[in-house]
């Protein structure tokens, strides 16, 4: 399993086209990916999961599960941080 | 095929023309199946994918076109959709209920309105949009699944046929949604000359005839229809024999249209030597070339809204840096007159909290909002300043009613100036004006004239306002014409102010585009037309007439 934390960098927060961005790269990896924050993880290849997950400054942990889950926990870490 | 069904309405927008129909109806999709057989569920399982990929990928393909013609934002809401069509959660909700044999078309709405519900009650605006964008998703899968074409609830943006699109009413954000090229005009159920959907027909050059009433129930299984714009004739199911009178009358106006050719490029003079400037009234930068091709001599009206719609935020200054800057340079030393923002009443503004109200037309709009809303006013005007390096453009306020709101609205402008010149930003120089479109405005022209460079008279509202009548109310019908003596009047004192102060008025509302409304409105002293593109030689031909 790997892990990694990131702060929401977009202005709005994660939904509309972050949110769809985000999860197309998600599900470029055969990993399980899962975004968790607070204590409660919500599938990061689901848009309907994602959207409105977290706010912008908020501390979002990637964590993977699977062959390619260091690259995907990167991928995606890095997508919620720059926020586009 | 069903007997020839004749509907009149009002010919919003010219033109004649006959082919395949195509319904759109907005509202509850309610399926008729809601349980399956048991040991279905692999089969119907596989429905559902299939209807997921279809829904997913018509979605994208949307998304990809509007990409070239609309622009990225409009792209990015499908770009959303999509992922929310095939997303694995939604899947897996439905895969649950299935196995409880309820009906994947039932199924589908269910999941989808939970994942609404959850996302409505997180209380953002923009969540609450989402939550809209899923239900909408679900009813598209659902629709899919139930073969929706039978029944003429097919989506618009899956249109592959080019068609007429018959509606009760069509939003912004369905005309939006049709793929370029796919609609071959408009028929709706409500609807006048003035509401969106007419002015978006006449902008595309597409014949629509709107506000047939209840009538439109009765041919939304038609298979083709036959359509005047300019009479507001509509036939269902036309015979061979109605078809070869409608292209007989399409030759016709075919070859009228070539008469008219040679006043294209022609500066419009009356007989007596009066110079009336015609311009197009354009609501993006993309329509210039056209707007140029028909002879626009300028532009007198170029909307901004449509920057500000159909999209999650608010466009950057940068952003309508660019999209000015586009129309300014596309006209060159033409003028272009820019209005600042007017949303409120029948545009609503993804972006900014607008309080619900009874009277929206009466409301928060117009220049009231942009002088309460810096955020969004002063993005605008600085982007309007800068952009004016590039070209000859002018500004104008819509909704003002009395000078006051026009020296407010002018001192933002310069303080923007100020703020610009201090960071040594180019600016160009900006004529300012004002829409006279409120009787208040007409009323205090004399004052108003004293501090403006120019005056343009919106008359769909000025109609409307001094009227008392909601231009989209299809029974007040009589009472949505500027040759009312009211309006008359009232644009009569706003010449008369023009003329004394010595300055220029124009006309942008519809109006300013109808043959019978044109000798008039010269008559009274005003200087300049502006109206949708393709009715700019005809006018040009009734002004060298008079």
């Amino acid at each position: 399993m790997s892990e990694k934390e990131a702060t929401v960098g977009a202005e709005e927060g994660i939904h509309g086209r972050p949110a769809a961005q985000l999860v197309k790269a998600a599900k470029q990896f055969s990993s399980r990916i899962e975004l968790v924050k607070g204590g409660r993880g919500v599938n990061a290849k689901s848009v309907l999961k994602v959207t409105g997950f977290a706010r912008k400054g908020d501390l979002v942990t990637v964590r993977a599960e699977g062959d390619d889950a260091d690259d995907a926990v990167e991928t995606v870490a890095k997508l919620i941080a720059e926020g586009h | 095929m069903s007997p020839p069904v004749e509907l009149t309405g009002v010919g919003a927008s010219e033109g004649i023309v006959v082919g395949p129909a195509h319904a759109h109806l907005e509202g509850e999709v309610e399926p008729e199946r809601t349980r399956i057989p048991e040991g279905s569920f692999d089969e119907e399982l596989a429905r559902f994918r299939a209807a997921v990929e279809a829904v997913a990928g018509r979605l994208r393909k949307t998304g990809e076109n509007l990409s070239g013609s609309l622009g990225e934002d409009e792209a990015a809401i499908f770009e959303v959709h999509a992922e929310m069509a095939d997303d694995p959660e939604l899947l897996e909700g439905v895969e649950g209920r299935l196995r409880g044999l309820e009906s994947p078309e039932s199924a589908v709405l269910a999941v989808g309105e939970e994942y609404a519900r959850e996302l409505a009650a997180l209380e953002d605006e923009y969540l609450a949009a989402r939550a809209d964008d899923v239900r909408d998703v679900a009813r598209q899968i659902a629709v899919e699944l139930t073969g929706g074409g039978g029944t003429g609830l097919e989506i618009l943006e899956a249109l592959t046929v080019p068609s007429v699109i018959l509606a009760r009413n069509l939003a912004p954000s369905d005309t939006a949604r049709i793929p370029k090229g796919m609609a071959l005009g408009f028929v709706t159920a409500g609807g006048s000359r003035t509401s969106h959907v007419s002015i978006m027909a006449r902008s595309m050059g597409i014949p629509a005839v709107v506000g047939v009433g209840d009538a439109l129930e009765a041919v939304l299984d038609a298979e083709s229809v036959a359509l005047d714009g300019g009479e507001g004739r509509v036939v269902a199911d036309p015979d061979p024999k109605t078809r070869a009178a409608f292209d007989l009358l399409r030759a016709r106006g075919e070859e009228e249209r070539a008469g008219l050719d040679e006043y294209r490029l022609v500066e419009a003079r009356t007989r007596d030597g009066r110079r009336i400037e015609v311009a197009a009234n354009l609501g993006s930068a993309s329509g210039a070339e056209e707007a140029l091709s028909w002879g626009a001599e300028g532009v007198g009206l170029f909307r901004t809204e449509f920057l500000f719609m159909e999209r999650e935020e608010l466009p950057t200054e940068e952003e309508q840096y660019e999209a000015y800057s586009a129309a300014a340079r596309a006209f060159g030393t033409r003028p272009v007159i820019l209005r600042t923002l007017d949303v409120g009443g029948d545009k609503s503004l993804p972006g900014v909290q607008q309080p619900r109200e009874e009277n929206p037309f009466l409301g928060w709009r117009g220049i009231r909002m942009s002088l309460d809303v810096p955020a969004l006013f002063v993005p605008q005007l600085r982007a309007i300043l800068r952009a004016a390096a590039h070209g000859n453009l002018k500004v104008m306020f819509p909704m003002v009613v009395d000078s006051g709101e026009f020296r407010a609205a002018k001192g933002m402008l310069e303080a923007c100036r100020e703020e610009l010149e201090a960071d040594g930003v180019p600016a160009g120089p900006v004529e300012v004006g004002v829409m006279i479109e409120t009787p208040a405005a007409a009323l205090g022209a004399a004052e108003l004239a004293r501090e403006a460079a120019f005056f343009s008279i919106g008359t769909n509202d000025l109609v409307q306002y001094t009227l008392a009548a909601d231009r989209g109310n299809e029974k007040l019908r009589h009472l949505q014409g500027a040759d009312h003596p009211a309006v008359l009047e009232l644009i009569r004192m706003t010449c008369e102010a023009a003329g004394e102060a010595g300055i220029p008025v124009g006309v942008c509302g519809e109006a300013a585009g109808e043959p019978d409304m044109i000798p008039r409105l010269v008559a009274l002293g005003v200087t300049e037309l502006s109206m949708g593109p393709p009715s700019i030689p005809g006018a040009k031909k009734i002004v060298s007439g008079l």
